[in-house]
């Protein structure tokens, strides 16, 4: 066994250490954040916290109520003028951002006027919108005027009635899609080390002292274990900022999707109980490309195939959000490779019945299964094929795992 | 208990039969060349002897029985491919392979710190192996091949890209193992080496066994078919000479069939010539490579 950590500690330091992989580690979080951040940016630009005016010729105003906040927004402070003149004399002055005439057939025509030379932030805008509303409902009863404060209340079911959201999907119930995704991309990468790591040991002419050193089972579940390793390593620190994102969001930042998670961990359990036997068939492929192809070069291009596999599901969406329980989306949730990534959307629109994730489950196990075997096959048959490519039917053909390949001289 | 028993051992790759009946044992503490012309079954040969490949006939034994992985531990491999990682230190690169021989890693590097001096690496140990010549990867191959201590070193070419001065070091080396009781398998075409460093070969020829034994004894075995003489005057016609050649300060004479080199000391000494050398011819293992490989030809 100790051979086998060595193999599984050098394969991971390999990779780990490496400036490409702690690029890649830090791009996607970095990415987000960037984005993120912009997105702050560009909202903050379009936020004004300087006094906004009123005229108020209707009454609607003169006992003013101040207008509901946010948890963590800033009040702006509206401020009475008697005349238009005032209230322009201010603008141009640029003691107010911009004021509004609140017209004396307001009751009857609902009209307010805006003046300003720069348009006004967004958030004074939203926030005199509030301001009227709050002054319009005040002589109303407390739950009256809550409920029409409260606005539209849209409910989101689903035809089969089974899954529901109000106002839109919450943080949990997108967080198995956004799983399934992540596991993807893990397992796309985590393989292509592994299909790497085969190919540079016949690249490097090292397979003959590697095979009279330890065996083949332990050299794949060293490597194996190593880009498992690393993948975690990986999924690790990307979860970590996730959490970081939902707290800082959540407090912070008071964004309200992520202060409630409501995490549901029926679908998380369905799309780890899939993605793990996922994960070893995917493995299992690549050492079997490994061994079969002359160069990493091929190799990678049929790893994109498997990706492209993995991707199905994204162009029958539609289909899957539609008829979440049809045949289509049940026949993507059995198939292996497709159906990672249809139990994270089923999971979005309907519940999943537990008979189809096990189903889909024992699947991709007995899948990863065959697959291993194939992979010990082809490696075996595949370890001294210097530059020569070996074909499927030599690995399903032959009995004899452990006669084939080599040189005579 | 011999280090290594392999009894008729065969083994084909598709329609190409690489090994057809090859035999030979390795006697523990002793260098065993291994030889034959290209294509021979040398490396499939020493291939099936390590596991690599299993046989599709005939029994191998290797340090008194089937191959193990504790075993592994107990061997050292330099195969004819040679395979180091080229985009690895040095350092790293052998450090790494030698725990995969068991070696734990603080010995490792004790152990590695010595041969790199020896062979003259120390100062190469933080490049990449790409960056090294071909000479020094070779080096480097050889310090993997005996950093775990192995009791049975195999090696396939050992003094191929290597200098004068470096072929040197390693037949050093290679009689200092075996002096220190390991058993050393030598694949090689470089007769003289094997002359020089092998107590017994095989000789394999289209995957079968040609010849096989001590090397002194299959000399003799070869000799008798020429003497080497120098006369005070002139050579005189010899009955049973069938050829005569210039060889060094010599003559080298080649006898006929039926032809003692008894009979011919007799037939110079009965001419009343003065006969200032005479000697058996031994030789060369080349010579006898080639004989033996155009033999089997025939």
């Amino acid at each position: 066994m100790r051979k086998l950590w060595h193999v599984a500690w050098h394969e991971y330091t390999l990779n780990v250490f490496k400036k490409s992989f702690i690029l890649v580690l830090l791009s996607v979080p970095l990415l987000i954040g960037g984005n993120i951040g912009l997105i702050v940016f560009m909202v903050s630009r379009e936020n004004n916290y300087a006094p906004v005016g009123y005229v108020d010729h209707a009454g609607l105003l003169a006992d003013p109520i101040p207008p509901p906040l946010g948890p963590s927004e800033e009040a702006i402070t509206f401020l009475p003028f008697q005349t238009e003149e005032e209230a322009r004399q201010a603008l141009e002055s640029q003691t107010i951002q911009a004021y509004y005439v609140v017209a004396p057939d307001y009751f009857e025509a609902s009209r307010i006027e805006l003046f300003y030379l720069k348009e006004p932030g967004e958030n004074a805008t939203r926030q005199f919108h509030d301001f009227i509303r709050a002054n319009l409902l005040a002589d109303q009863p407390p739950e009256i005027a809550h409920r029409a404060a409260a606005g539209n209340d849209v409910t989101v079911r689903t035809p089969d009635g089974r899954r529901e959201f109000h106002g839109g999907p919450t943080l949990g119930a997108v967080a198995p899609v956004m799983l399934s995704i992540a596991f993807i991309v893990l397992l796309l990468m985590s393989s292509g080390y592994l299909m790497q790591a085969v190919v540079d040991e016949k690249e490097n002419r090292t397979m003959e002292v590697l095979a009279t050193s330890l065996s083949p089972a332990k050299l794949i579940g060293g490597k194996v274990l190593g880009i498992v390793g690393i993948g975690l390593t990986q999924l690790a620190a990307w979860l970590l900022v996730a959490i970081l994102a939902v707290l800082l969001g959540g407090s912070i930042l008071g964004i309200e999707w992520l202060q409630n998670p409501n995490l549901d961990w029926g679908p998380i359990f369905a799309v780890v109980a899939v993605a793990i036997p996922s994960y070893v068939l995917a493995s299992a492929l690549m050492v079997a490309v490994g061994s079969t192809v002359a160069q990493s070069q091929e190799g990678q291009q049929i790893g994109a195939l498997f990706f492209m596999l993995f991707m199905i599901p994204l162009y029958a969406i539609r289909v899957i959000g539609e008829t979440p329980n049809a045949a289509p989306s049940v026949v993507l949730t059995l198939l292996p490779f497709t159906s990672l990534m249809t139990v994270g959307f089923r999971s979005l629109f309907s519940v999943v019945p537990v008979w189809q994730i096990a189903a889909s489950a024992t699947i991709q196990t007995a899948c990863a299964f065959g697959a291993v075997w194939l992979a010990g096959r082809a490696f075996r048959l595949g370890m001294l094929r210097y530059g020569q490519r070996l074909r499927l039917g030599e690995i399903i053909g032959k009995a004899r795992v452990t006669t084939e390949g080599g040189s005579r001289s | 208990m011999y280090a290594a028993e392999v009894s008729h051992i065969a083994k084909s790759f598709g329609n190409t039969q690489a090994v057809a009946d090859v035999s030979f044992a390795v006697e523990r503490g002793e260098i065993f060349g291994l030889l034959g012309p290209n294509g021979s079954g040398k490396t499939t040969t020493l291939r099936v002897l390590l596991d690599v490949f299993k046989p599709d006939g005939g029994t191998v034994s290797i340090l008194g029985g089937p191959m193990s992985e504790e075993k592994k531990n107990r061997i050292g491999y330099m195969p004819e491919e040679r395979g180091l990682y080229q985009d690895l230190s040095l350092e790293r690169c052998l450090l790494y392979l030698s725990t995969l021989k068991g070696v734990p890693a603080k010995e490792a590097r004790k152990r590695l710190a010595e041969h790199l001096e020896r062979f003259d690496l120390a100062e190469h140990k933080g490049k990449k192996v790409k960056e090294l010549s071909k000479g020094m990867q070779q080096k480097a191959q050889i310090i993997n091949t005996i950093l775990h201590r192995p009791e049975l070193i195999v090696i396939d070419e050992p003094f191929t890209a290597l200098d004068p001065l470096n072929t040197q070091l390693v037949k050093d080396l290679m009689k200092e193992l075996r002096d220190e009781g390991s058993t050393i398998i030598m694949s090689t075409h470089q007769m003289h080496q094997v002359e020089e460093l092998c107590d017994r070969i095989l000789l394999i020829d289209d995957g079968r066994d040609m010849l096989y034994g001590d090397l002194d004894q299959i000399r003799r075995q070869y000799s008798g078919h020429a003497v080497l003489v120098r006369l005070a005057g002139d050579l005189p016609d010899v009955e049973g000479v069938e050829q005569v050649l210039p060889h060094n300060n010599a003559t080298k004479l080649m006898l006929a069939e039926g032809t003692s080199p008894q009979d011919v000391l007799q037939a110079l000494i009965a001419q009343r010539v003065i006969v200032e050398r005479f000697e058996i011819a031994i030789p060369t293992l080349d010579e006898i490579f080639i004989r033996v490989v155009e033999e089997g030809d025939a």
